[in-house]
C-alpha cells in the first residue's frame, strides 16, 4: 500500500489514530466529569436541603375508646411519651393509665393513693418536659408526681416501662389560707426552689415558694403570700422561672404580678388581649413563658411578649397573630420548639411557628369537638379526645417549622426583644431556646468582609501589576511576578492564624500608627518619586530606568517605623493616650480586637497574589503594536497606559478582579481566625462579623445531622454555591462581551 | 502582482525614465541626518549614517532584512528610546532642530512626526475614536472639531466613502487594507510635517497595496513621506528619492529613477538586479 494513500492502514497510522482517540476521550471525560460532579455537589445540597420547604403532613394512626377505668372517674390530663409509643392518661381517681397509641390497650395501670373521698380536680405541668406533675386535690391538698420512662430491650425488641415516682414525698400538701382550688400552677426551678400558685373560687391568689431538692420532702415553707386579686379569674399561668404571674378571664382582661419576691409581689399592669366583643378561648404560656398566646373565639391567635418600654415599664405588646378559620378550642407549645399545636371548634389541626411567623398547616382532622389534647415532647405526635369520649393518635409529620424566607432573610421579633432584628443565634444549652436564623447577618458579613479586603486588595494589586507589566525593567520584573504569586501557595490557615494572633494585637496596641498608615503610605511614596523626579540627572541616571521601585524599598521601612514612632505622640496629644476610648467616647465607635480592619489586610494579602496575577497577564499581553501605535501619536506613557493599555487589558483585569471577589466570598480560614466570629450587622471597619462560609465551618460539626439547624448550614452552603455561581457566571458574560469589544487582534 | 494594474496611478514622469529629473539640491531639506550611530548595547546597527531627506517628496529605504533601513525610520521620531539597550549619537535636524537634543519633547516630536507600522494597529475602539485619539491626546475635545477633522483625515486617508455610515463600529471590524488606511488617517489627523511608513503594505493583498500606493501618492502633496520597503517595485513606483542601505551602512542615496536605472554603486545594482538580498 502507498504511503500517501488516504486509507493506509499501516501500524503507525493506526497507533496515532488510537492515540487520537484515547486523548480525545480522556480529555472530554475529564471535562464531562467536572461538570458532572459540580452538578452533583449542587444537587446533593439541595436534597438534604429540600426537606426545609416540605408542607408537613398529619396522617391518623389509632382511634380507639378509652380503656375501662375501675371507678366512674374523670380524665384528668392526657399525654404521649418521649418515642411516641405510649400514651398516659390521669383520671380524677387518681388511676393513671399508660396505653398503645394505636391500639389503645393498656400495658401498665397505676393508681395514687389519695386521702379517702377526695379525687383529682387539676393535673399541671411543673417542667417544659412535662416529667413532673403537680395534681390538685378537691379537698385543697396538692400532690407531686413524677413521670418516669425507663427502656428496656428483651430480645431485641424495645419495651418502655412506665413509672411513678414521687418526687417531693408522697405526703400531699396542705394548702392554707385558700378554701378550694379554684385554678393551681406550679413551677420547679433550678432544681431546688418549688414554686405555687393557686387561685380559689373567692379570688384570693395564694403565692407558696419552698426551698426543696428532688427526693427530699417539702419542709417548712420558705416565702408565702396571699392577694386578693379584683377578678373572676378563668386562667391562672405562672412562668417557669417563678417570675410572673398572670391572670385573665374569658373577656380577655389580664392582670399580671412580678413574683420574683414572694412576700411583697407587685402588680404590673391590667391590659385587655382580645378585641372588644371577643373571648378569649384558650391562653397559654410559649415554651419557656416569655411570651403569652391568647386565641379568641374568631381563631385569631396573638403572641403577647412582655417588653420594657423606656420608663423601663413592662407591658405586654402584641408581636404578631395567627389567622384560623375558626376559634381554636385547644392550644398547645410544642416541648422543644417554638411551634404551636392548635384544635380548632370544627376538628381542624392548625400548625404554626412563631418565630418563623408562619402558619405551617391547617386541615381537618376530626369530626367531633376536642376535649383534651396532647403533643408528644418530638411534637411527632398529637394524641385528642374528643368529647364522645374516644381518643384519635396522629403521626405530624413537621421535622422544619422553623425555616420561612422570613424566619431566614426577614427581621424579626424574637422573644424579649422590643424591635425586630436580624439575628443568628442557632443553638443554646436550653431546650426552651428561641433559635434565630436569620442568614441575613451572615450573607452581610460575607460581603463585608469581602469588601473590605477588595478595598485593600485591588489598588494594590492592580497598579502594582500595572506598575510591573507596564514601567518595571524585564530582570526585575522576573523576580517580582514569582514572588507575588508564590504568595499564593501561602495555606490560608497561617494567614488566618498570623492575622488573629501576631497582627490583631499589634493594630490594637498601634491602631493610630496602622490607620496613619493608610494615608501615610500613598502621600509619601507620591512625596518620594516627585523629589526623585527634581533629582539632577547624574542622579537618577545612577538608577537604571525601571528599577527604581527599589529605591522604594528604605522609604517603606522608614514611612512603618515613622508612624509607629510618631503616632503614639499624636494619640498623648490629640486623643488622650488613647484613640480606641476616645473613639468610643466622642463618636461612639466601639473596637473589636479581631475586626474586618484585621480581615481586610489579611484577606486582602491573600487575594492580592491572584488579581496581581491575572491583571498583570492582561496588561502585559496587550499587543506591543498598540503601545508604540499610541505612542507614535505623540501620546506620553501615561496616556498610553489610560487610553489604550486598560482599555485593552479591561477584559483580563475585570475578570481578575472577579477571581478576586469569588476568593474573598469563598475564603474560610481567615475570617474565622481572624475575625471575632460575632454576626452583627454593622459596617464599621472596628467591629467583627460572621461570614456564611465561617459560620458552616464553626457549627456543622456540632450541629445535629437532619435536624433544622444542620439543613440551614447546607442552605447558607447553597446560597454560597449559587452567588459565587452566579458572579462567576455573570463575570464570565460581562469578561466576554468586553473581550469582543476591546479585545485586539 | 500585476505590474499592468498597478502602473496607472504612478506619476508618468518617474516610470518614463527621467523626463523630469528630480535633484537634491533644489528640495527643500525637512531631515537632516548627520553622523548617525544607533547601539544595541555593543551591536552597532547604523554606521555614520549622513541623509538630507526632502520636504513633500516621498524618500524609500529599501536593502535586505537587518540593513537597519527600520531602525534608521523609527530614529526619525525616537521610537528607538523604547527599547532599552538602544543608544544613539550624531544628530537628526526637524527643520534646523536636532530632535536628539537634551530638551525635546519626545510626544511633541512625534506629533510632528507620525507614524504606520508594518501590521495595522487600530486601537480596540471605534472608527472614530481611532481617528480621534491623537486629538484627544493634545485636549481637543469638541465635538465639532473633532467630526471635522475626522472626516477630513478620512477623506484624505481615501477611506471615507467606506466607513462613513458606521463610524462607531468597532475598528476591529474592517479587513486588514481597511484598517491600515484607518491607521493613516489616525496619523494625519494631527497634522504631522512627515509621516514614517514602515512596510505599509508588506501584510496586505494586492489591491490593498495598490490603494496604499495610490494614497501614498496623494498625500506627497502635503507631508513628507518616508517609507522602509521590501518591495523594489513598490519603492520605485511611490518613491521620489530611494536610499539603499546594507548592513548598517548608507550605500546609496538619490533620485530614485537615477538609482533604479542607473546606480552608482556595483552592490546597488547587484541588490536591485536580484543578484542578493
Amino acid at each position: 500500500m502507498s504511503y500517501n494513500s488516504i486509507t493506509d492502514r499501516s501500524w503507525f497510522q493506526r497507533k496515532r489514530a488510537i492515540i487520537d482517540t484515547i486523548a480525545r476521550t480522556t480529555i472530554g471525560m475529564g471535562g464531562i466529569s467536572v461538570i458532572f460532579a459540580i452538578v452533583l455537589i449542587f444537587f446533593y445540597l439541595l436534597w438534604v436541603v429540600a426537606p426545609i420547604f416540605k408542607s408537613p403532613e398529619v396522617t391518623p394512626i389509632g382511634e380507639f375508646n378509652a380503656p375501662v377505668m375501675l371507678a366512674e372517674a374523670e380524665t384528668k390530663y392526657i399525654a404521649i411519651e418521649e418515642s411516641g409509643q405510649l400514651g398516659l392518661r390521669i383520671a380524677s381517681s387518681g388511676e393513671i393509665l399508660f396505653f398503645n397509641l394505636e391500639t389503645g390497650v393498656d400495658t401498665s395501670r397505676n393508681s395514687i393513693d389519695l386521702a379517702e373521698y377526695s379525687s383529682i380536680s387539676h393535673v399541671v405541668e411543673m417542667n417544659s418536659e412535662g416529667t413532673m406533675l403537680a395534681l390538685g386535690l378537691d379537698n385543697g391538698r396538692v400532690k407531686f408526681i413524677g413521670i418516669e420512662y425507663r427502656v428496656n430491650f428483651v430480645d431485641g425488641k424495645r419495651e418502655i416501662i412506665p413509672s411513678i415516682a414521687f418526687p417531693f414525698g408522697e405526703e400531699a400538701l396542705e394548702l392554707n389560707y385558700i378554701s378550694n382550688i379554684h385554678r393551681l400552677q406550679a413551677t420547679f426551678v433550678d432544681g431546688e426552689r418549688l414554686v405555687l400558685a393557686a387561685l380559689d373560687t373567692s379570688g384570693q391568689l395564694l403565692l407558696q415558694s419552698y426551698e426543696v431538692e428532688k427526693g427530699d420532702d417539702i419542709a417548712d415553707v420558705a416565702e408565702e403570700s396571699v392577694t386578693e386579686v379584683g377578678m373572676d379569674a378563668e386562667y391562672l399561668l405562672l412562668d417557669p422561672l417563678a417570675d410572673w404571674v398572670y391572670l385573665a378571664n374569658s373577656d380577655g382582661q389580664i392582670i399580671y404580678y412580678n413574683i420574683s419576691d414572694i412576700e411583697s409581689i407587685e402588680q404590673i399592669a391590667q391590659q385587655v388581649l382580645v378585641k372588644p366583643e371577643r373571648r378569649v378561648s384558650h391562653l397559654r404560656l410559649s415554651l419557656g413563658g416569655i411570651s403569652l398566646l391568647a386565641t379568641d373565639d374568631t381563631g385569631n391567635t396573638v403572641q403577647w411578649s412582655l417588653q420594657r418600654d423606656d420608663k423601663n415599664q413592662y407591658q405586654l405588646a402584641e408581636v404578631r397573630n395567627f389567622q384560623a378559620s375558626a376559634a381554636i378550642d385547644y392550644l398547645l407549645t410544642e416541648r422543644r420548639r417554638k411551634g404551636l399545636v392548635g384544635i380548632s371548634t370544627e376538628g381542624n389541626i392548625l400548625l404554626y411557628h412563631t418565630t418563623a411567623e408562619r402558619q405551617l398547616l391547617e386541615e381537618k382532622i376530626l369530626d367531633r369537638k376536642p376535649v383534651l389534647a396532647a403533643v408528644a415532647p418530638r411534637a411527632d405526635m398529637l394524641l385528642v379526645k374528643t368529647e364522645d369520649e374516644k381518643y384519635r393518635s396522629f403521626k405530624i409529620d413537621n421535622p422544619h417549622p422553623e425555616l420561612s424566607w422570613q424566619a431566614l432573610w426577614g427581621k424579626i421579633v424574637y422573644e424579649g426583644y422590643t424591635e425586630p432584628k436580624y439575628i443568628w443565634q442557632s443553638s443554646s444549652a436550653d431546650d426552651d431556646f428561641e433559635p434565630k436564623f436569620s442568614l441575613a447577618p451572615l450573607a452581610f458579613g460575607t460581603l463585608k468582609a469581602a469588601f473590605y479586603a477588595m478595598m485593600i486588595a485591588m489598588p494594590l494589586a492592580i497598579m502594582g501589576a500595572i506598575y510591573t507589566a507596564y514601567f518595571m525593567a524585564p530582570r526585575m520584573r522576573g523576580w517580582v511576578k514569582p514572588s507575588i504569586e508564590i504568595m499564593e501557595a501561602l495555606p490560608t490557615v497561617i494567614l488566618g492564624f498570623l492575622a488573629g494572633l501576631w497582627f490583631a494585637p499589634i493594630v490594637e496596641d498601634n491602631l493610630l500608627a496602622i490607620l496613619s498608615l493608610l494615608f501615610v503610605f500613598p502621600a509619601g511614596l507620591l512625596l518620594f518619586a516627585w523629589g526623585w523626579s527634581l533629582a539632577p540627572k547624574y542622579v537618577r541616571r545612577l538608577v537604571p530606568e525601571g528599577w527604581q521601585a527599589l529605591l522604594l524599598m528604605p522609604v517603606v521601612i522608614a514611612l512603618v517605623w515613622m508612624s509607629f514612632v510618631v503616632a503614639p505622640l499624636f494619640e498623648a496629644v490629640l486623643f488622650g493616650g488613647d484613640i480606641k476610648a476616645w473613639m468610643l467616647r466622642e463618636l461612639g465607635i466601639g473596637y473589636d480586637q479581631r475586626n474586618s480592619l484585621v480581615v481586610g489586610i489579611a484577606m486582602g494579602l491573600a487575594v492580592i497574589p491572584t488579581i496581581f496575577s491575572i491583571t498583570e497577564d492582561a496588561i502585559f499581553s496587550v499587543p506591543r503594536q498598540l503601545t508604540t501605535g499610541s505612542l507614535a501619536l505623540g501620546a506620553t506613557p501615561w496616556q498610553t497606559l489610560m487610553r489604550v493599555v486598560l482599555l485593552t487589558a479591561s477584559p483580563g483585569i475585570f475578570s481578575a478582579v472577579m477571581i478576586g471577589l469569588g476568593r474573598a466570598v469563598g475564603e474560610t480560614m481567615i475570617v474565622l481566625m481572624a475575625t471575632g466570629n460575632t454576626p452583627v450587622m454593622d459596617m464599621s471597619i472596628f467591629e467583627g462579623m460572621r461570614t456564611l462560609s465561617a459560620n458552616i465551618a464553626v457549627e456543622l460539626p456540632e450541629s445535629e445531622v437532619d435536624s433544622s439547624h444542620y439543613r440551614i448550614l447546607f442552605l447558607a452552603a447553597l446560597v454560597l454555591f449559587i452567588v459565587t455561581f452566579f458572579f462567576n457566571t455573570a463575570a464570565e458574560v460581562v469578561r466576554q462581551r468586553l473581550r469582543k469589544r476591546y479585545g485586539s487582534m | 502582482m500585476s505590474d499592468q494594474v498597478l502602473t496607472h496611478a504612478i506619476d508618468p514622469a518617474i516610470l518614463s525614465g527621467g523626463v523630469e529629473h528630480l535633484k537634491l539640491e533644489d528640495e527643500d531639506i525637512c531631515l537632516k541626518v548627520k553622523d548617525l550611530e544607533l547601539y544595541y548595547g555593543e551591536k552597532r546597527a547604523l554606521n555614520e549614517i549622513n541623509l538630507e531627506i526632502p520636504r513633500k517628496r516621498v524618500t524609500a529605504f529599501i536593502g535586505p532584512s537587518g540593513c537597519g533601513k527600520s531602525t534608521l525610520l523609527r530614529c526619525f521620531n525616537r521610537m528607538n528610546d523604547l527599547v532599552d539597550s538602544a543608544r544613539v549619537m550624531g544628530e537628526i535636524a526637524l527643520d534646523g532642530d536636532n530632535i536628539y537634543a537634551q530638551d525635546v519633547d519626545v510626544s511633541a516630536l512625534r506629533r510632528r512626526v507620525g507614524m504606520v507600522f508594518q501590521r495595522p494597529n487600530p486601537f480596540p475602539k471605534s472608527i472614530y475614536e481611532n481617528v480621534a485619539y491623537g486629538l484627544r491626546l493634545q485636549g481637543i475635545n469638541k465635538r465639532h472639531i473633532l467630526d471635522e477633522r475626522v472626516e477630513w483625515a478620512l477623506k484624505s486617508a481615501a477611506l471615507w466613502g467606506e466607513v462613513s455610515n458606521r463610524l462607531n463600529d468597532s475598528a476591529l471590524g474592517l479587513s486588514g487594507g481597511q484598517q491600515q488606511r484607518l491607521v493613516i488617517a489616525r496619523a494625519i489627523a494631527i497634522k504631522p510635517e512627515v509621516l514614517l511608513l514602515d512596510e505599509p503594505a508588506s501584510a496586505l493583498d494586492p489591491i490593498s497595496t495598490l490603494k496604499i500606493e495610490e494614497l501614498i501618492y496623494e498625500l506627497k502633496s502635503e507631508y513628507t513621506i518616508v517609507i522602509v520597503t521590501h518591495n523594489m517595485q513598490q519603492a520605485a513606483r511611490v518613491s521620489d528619492y530611494t536610499a539603499f542601505m546594507y548592513m548598517g551602512d548608507m550605500i546609496e542615496y538619490g533620485a530614485t529613477d537615477k538609482l533604479f536605472t542607473n546606480p552608482d554603486k556595483k552592490q546597488t545594482e547587484d541588490y536591485i538586479t536580484g543578484r542578493y538580498g
